[in-house]
């Protein structure tokens, strides 16, 4: 049968961006102050734009940053994430809820209760979320932003013996 | 001769006290380190540096009790150092982990001689250096399913599980990328001293001068063939230390005279 289903438009984490770089670029965009145009933020950061602006993205989804006209800056809950010192990532769990593959793993790992990578990267291919056109290698990168992102903010623990994911147990 | 005291000095926690190291070739001895000695305050944090391949990283083996000095010998608090010790740990460059054992049970790896402790003091001790070090949930994941930072962290809770007096970092900073590194290396420094924090001395041998006056109280600067002390530095910048700052290049610029 044919998918009638609209198509997407589901936030989509980019696949080589990690929480640390995140934190990195938030922390040195309010040491500077203000706005902070993209070129001096690469500089500072040592950072080559074209890994910069994966990471700026990320930032502006997470709701951290503000880009205006080539200026970056940070929004209130920047303010707070750059200020908070520990488990920084767990301030964004409502959301990286939100953003695909880990709303659909938590959508899976609720029914379900245990469920594979391979699982979560077939149900998003299915409504054309990939994050690679081959499939052991989207699988891969599903899978490392699974555990690199949804474990630190606390959605999802996982078992690296059985490959399985499931919701975690939220601690206070 | 052993260094002078450090202004700040407290009790001397390690003493290298004029080590050398011969390797033999052909029979021949052949110097690698000739007369070194240097020593670490409580609280302080020791870089060495020198060119590459000039005995640092033998320096620091030294000091752990990997290698055997053919002359000299190193102390730490009241006792010599004749072999790797439960006091002492290591962090490494490479990471160093077992990628058949989750994140959990490297750590526990490094606890595995501890037999004054039960299996289950030993998986708590574990679980708690793992969260120390920022790894709360990522017990169960492999070593292959991590980052590079992350597992360095891994590297950090191992050698902190076991509540060590001396941690002694052999570049461990200089596989990760810029970023991660840069955020690594304050994690590391604030994580090992401060009053909550088992660890009394640190001794870091990079070749990473600006992250040496980013994080040390005092340079030994190594050089020639053999090795040998050519000069130190106390560096007296308070922190947080800006490397933009022009003060930061005086530093940087002390260090590099003496490299030269």
């Amino acid at each position: 049968m044919a998918d009638t289903r609209p198509l997407p438009t589901a936030l989509m984490m980019p696949g080589n961006v990690r929480a640390g770089q995140v934190i990195s670029l938030v922390e040195i965009a309010g040491s500077i102050g203000g706005k902070v145009d993209v070129p001096k933020l690469a500089d500072e950061l040592g950072a080559d734009i074209a890994v910069l602006l994966p990471i700026l993205d990320t930032a502006e989804m997470l709701g951290l940053v503000r880009t205006e006209k080539g200026d970056v800056l940070l929004t209130d809950l920047g303010l707070k994430f750059q200020k908070t010192t520990r488990n920084k990532v767990r301030m964004l769990r409502d959301r990286v809820a939100t953003i695909e593959p880990f709303r659909t793993a938590l959508d899976l790992a609720s029914r379900k209760k245990t469920v594979t990578a391979q699982e979560i990267a077939d149900s998003l291919a299915e409504i054309g979320l990939k994050w690679h056109y081959k499939p052991d290698l989207n699988e891969a990168l599903v899978r490392t932003l699974l555990i690199h992102w949804a474990i630190y903010a606390d959605l999802l623990g996982y078992d690296g013996k059985s490959g399985e994911f499931r919701k975690a147990q939220s601690k206070p | 001769m052993l260094s002078q005291p450090h202004p700040s000095s407290g009790t001397t926690v390690v003493t290298v006290d004029r080590v050398s190291l011969d390797y033999h070739k052909e029979r021949e001895p052949l110097p690698v380190l000739v007369d070194v000695s240097l020593s670490a305050k409580k609280d302080e944090l020791v870089a060495v540096t020198g060119p590459s391949g000039c005995g640092k990283s033998t320096l620091l083996r030294i000091i752990a009790g990997l290698v055997r000095p053919s002359s000299g010998k190193v102390m730490v608090l009241d006792t010599e150092v004749t072999g790797p010790r439960a006091d002492v740990s290591m962090v490494f460059q490479n990471f160093v982990l077992l990628p058949w054992r989750t994140a959990l049970e490297n750590v526990l790896f490094g606890l595995s001689s501890r037999n004054e402790f039960t299996e289950e003091q030993k998986i708590e001790k574990a679980k708690a250096a793992l969260d120390v070090a920022g790894l709360s949930g990522f017990e169960d994941v492999y070593p292959g399913e991590l980052s590079g930072g992350m597992k360095q962290r891994v590297g950090v809770a191992r050698a902190l599980a076991t509540e060590p007096r001396v941690m002694l970092l052999d570049e461990p900073f200089s596989s990760l990328d810029d970023l991660t590194a840069e955020r690594l290396r304050k994690e590391t420094y604030t994580l090992l001293i401060n009053p909550q924090s088992p660890v009394q001395s640190v001794i870091l041998v990079s070749h990473n001068v600006e992250e040496i006056i980013e994080l040390a109280d005092r340079v030994v600067v190594l050089s020639g063939r053999p090795a040998h002390v050519v000069g130190e530095v106390d560096v007296t910048m308070p922190r947080p230390r800006n490397k933009k700052s022009e003060e930061f290049f005086h530093w940087v610029d002390k260090v590099y005279t003496l490299l030269s």
